[in-house]
């Protein structure tokens, strides 16, 4: 039979690890809350953005988008890898990492790969791998990128990596990230960044009526355009994992609180038994003393 | 005409205005009521906007692009 007080131990501290991830589970909340407010905010930009960038190239022919949608033969390629700076969220980054290596494996086989980790996690996982990792030059640390999630901090880094692709330093970009759907689930979704993929020419039809003037040639604005969409992708990706990663740490703490819930009920339970089983013997051993007294 | 100013982070303006000037990359621009169909790229400057009770209010943006539709103009600043 289990020892009471080591019992009525191991409860004080299953209880105490409740109400750590019960209240982590609560703060998660919040900054769910939060971080899916700044994607609302954020949507209608990127929609409106998105029209008007379709409206104007689809009335070009010619090679739109200059140096960003050069498609090359894909030697060197860049992974942007979107992670949390924090666990205790499920497999929310291990996903990430997986996902990474794998396409490093199996799709950029031939090619060189190199790794650009935003997030703690990621830059732990790809340290000790032999891929490049890009991002030393960046003008503000990456992992503290999550602390101010700003448009205005997130672009630099998209500029950065514009950069290095006009640079010919790589043929592509994809971001590695988790797409937030609600607070339970995430998408693990791979998105191509550069080249710029031309966008799909649908239900322009009706627009293409309208004659707009174009200040100063729709050329420009294509080309104006364009690195702000990229910066967009980027930082639409950015807030996305940001919400998800709370959508995943509160799920986690959630299951962690009910487990802790259980093993408190199981504990409970043998604690009583116990207990129960120490009284017993007592009362025996007093009832078999005035026995053996009377005897 | 409406008017609706956007940022990546959030919606700088909204409502009714009587004209609004913008910095376009060109030149500065002047818009009031009923204008032509309009995309225009915008560079760094200063939106000035007067609204309906003529008080005038200013933004300054690094750049962006204004599209005017049927009374109805977006700018997405940056």
């Amino acid at each position: 039979m289990a020892n009471l007080k080591e019992v009525r131990n191991r409860i004080v501290s299953v209880s105490s690890t409740q109400q750590i991830t019960k209240a982590m589970k609560m703060v998660s909340a919040a900054k769910l809350r939060r971080a899916q407010d700044a994607v609302t905010q954020m949507r209608p930009y990127a929609t409106k953005l998105k029209e008007i960038l379709e409206n104007v190239s689809s009335t070009l022919e010619s090679s739109e988008g200059g140096n960003f949608s050069a498609v090359r033969e894909v030697k060197n390629v860049l992974i942007v890898a979107i992670t949390s700076n924090r666990g205790l969220c499920g497999a929310f980054n291990a996903n990430v990492v997986k996902r990474a290596t794998y396409l490093a494996k199996t799709e950029y086989k031939n090619c060189k790969v190199s790794v650009l980790s935003i997030g703690k996690k990621a830059d732990d996982a790809f340290k000790k791998t032999d891929y490049g990792i890009m991002g030393s030059d960046m003008p503000k640390k990456l992992n503290e990128l999550f602390d101010q999630l700003t448009f205005n901090n997130v672009a630099p880094v998209a500029e950065k990596v514009m950069e290095a692709f006009a640079k010919g330093q790589f043929d592509k970009v994809v971001l590695v990230y988790n797409q937030f759907k609600n607070a339970a689930v995430q998408i693990l979704s791979t998105e191509q960044m550069l080249p710029v993929q031309k966008p799909a020419a649908s239900n322009s039809g009706k627009k293409l009526s309208i004659d707009y003037i174009f200040e100063p040639s729709k050329e420009f604005i294509v080309k104006d355009l364009i690195p702000k969409s990229l910066k967009i992708q980027l930082y639409k990706a950015l807030l996305d994992s940001h919400a998800a990663e709370h959508g995943a740490r509160m799920t986690a703490m959630h299951k962690a609180t009910d487990n802790a819930g259980a093993l408190i009920k199981d504990l409970k339970l043998s604690y009583n038994k116990a207990r129960q089983a120490a009284i017993t013997n007592e009362i025996l051993e007093i009832v078999g003393g005035a026995e053996a007294l009377n005897g | 005409m409406y008017l609706e100013i956007i940022s990546p982070d959030k919606k700088l303006y909204s409502g009714e205005v009587k004209s609004v000037s913008l910095p376009g990359s060109e030149g500065s621009l002047g818009i009031l009521n009923n204008h032509a169909p309009l995309i225009s790229s915008l560079k760094n400057g200063v939106i000035k906007v007067i609204d309906n009770q003529q008080a005038s209010h200013t933004f300054t943006i690094k750049g962006g692009v204004a599209e005017v539709l049927k009374n109805k103009i977006i700018i997405l600043a940056e």
